[in-house]
């Protein structure tokens, strides 16, 4: 699929083919395409655990239940954790990370990176201060697991799989799958085959960018260009959105598929 | 309660009227109203006060969903439905059919997917 089609076409996915299992190698290319995310000082901050729904006991299932995530549990086959690694919060870490990134080329003396500064100056000036404390540890941690989470998303869709981000209850994710303190909890990645149309009618509605993005300066809107905004349309990123009436009739056919409250 | 008195009360003609239940076939109509009356006849509560004991009032005078009374009263619809005699995909649907009505009445609560 190409680029801007995949963007277009990603949708928050809520009902699964519950039994239509996922190939591994599909997991594979979404951990992969994480794993390509820009990421600062090229730190390993993702950590992700990949549980088949069938592999858990039904008790367990009832137990990650929460208000917001439940029948979704049900239907998704595979769920993906994706935590943040706070113990990259460590000075060595990125003075090893950044003298390979030196010597690979990757920073370079064109931007005023050298070994030295990396050994004599960047560490102790910069990244220590930096991870000291703890609202820019996480604020860090999380932002860059959340690139890391995009591209899986991304990923997904290019493999015609559904996904969608949900909270579930942790208590019983760390009881069961005993993951290191030092591990924040981000996200649960629902993935599986869409039961419902995978563009569930047409895209949410967005606004405008012109409310939400500037130039230059903070008095003058990002107007879009009616041309550029035509070729988007063109090619798939920007599309319909929802018929609300097609809409709710397919959600009530869902429903009574899968018993659920219409 | 019968199911015409349960059909009569405002959070049930509201259920009907958000979910658009009111032009579906008379059978489906009757289960609700008659699968609701026997939830109430089991909690011995009216569809009002089924709604009603699942809000709080903040302290900001707000009004809020009880996470503690909805985790009873998802209890209270799974011990209804096995009291009920209801097995498979019964028990889902029709536990979801109470869960429906609470939906519609803004409480937020999930039930289970029936995977056939």
């Amino acid at each position: 699929m190409e680029f801007k089609q995949v963007i277009g076409n990603r949708r928050s996915i809520r009902y699964f083919e519950p039994d239509k299992p996922v190939e591994k190698a599909k997991i594979q290319t979404m951990l992969e395409a994480a794993n390509r995310a820009s990421r600062s000082g090229n730190i390993d901050y993702w950590k992700a655990l990949v549980v088949y729904r069938d592999e858990l006991d039904q008790d367990t299932i009832d137990g990650l239940r929460v208000p917001t995530t439940t029948a979704e549990l049900d239907m998704a086959p595979v769920q993906i954790y994706f935590f943040a690694d706070l113990s990259y919060a460590d000075p060595d870490n990125f003075r090893k990370n950044l003298k390979e990134l030196v010597s690979l080329g990757a920073l370079n003396p064109s931007h005023g990176w050298s070994d030295a500064y990396v050994d004599e100056n960047v560490v102790g000036q910069i990244i220590s201060p930096m991870l000291s404390d703890p609202q820019v540890v996480g604020w860090m941690g999380t932002i860059e697991t959340g690139l890391a989470i995009n591209q899986a998303m991304l990923a997904a869709v290019d493999e015609g799989l559904g996904v969608c981000l949900h909270a579930v209850n942790m208590e019983t994710a760390k009881q069961v799958f005993k993951y290191p303190d030092h591990w924040l909890p981000c996200w649960v990645l629902l993935v599986g085959y869409p039961a419902e149309d995978p563009l569930t009618g047409g895209q949410r509605p967005r606004r405008s960018i012109s409310t939400m993005a500037y130039l230059n300066n903070l008095d003058t809107p990002f107007e879009e260009d009616p041309a550029v905004t035509e070729q988007l349309k063109g090619s798939g990123l920007i599309q319909n959105e929802i018929d609300a009436e097609k809409r709710a009739a397919e959600v009530r056919q869902l429903a009574r598929r899968f018993g659920l409250p219409e | 309660m019968t199911p015409e008195e349960v059909a009569a009360t405002p959070s049930v003609v509201r259920w009907f009227e958000s979910a658009r239940l009111d032009s579906d076939p008379d059978e489906e109509k009757q289960l609700r109203y008659g699968l609701l009356a026997a939830f109430c006849d089991h909690t011995g509560q009216s569809p009002d006060e089924l709604v009603a004991g699942l809000l709080r009032t903040t302290k900001a005078g707000e009004s809020a969903i009880s996470a503690k009374r909805r985790k009873i009263m998802d209890a209270s619809i799974e011990e209804f439905v096995e009291k009920s005699g209801f097995t498979g995909r019964d028990a889902v649907v029709n536990g979801n059919i109470i869960r429906s009505f609470l939906v519609h009445n803004g409480i937020f609560i999930q039930g289970r997917a029936w995977r056939g």
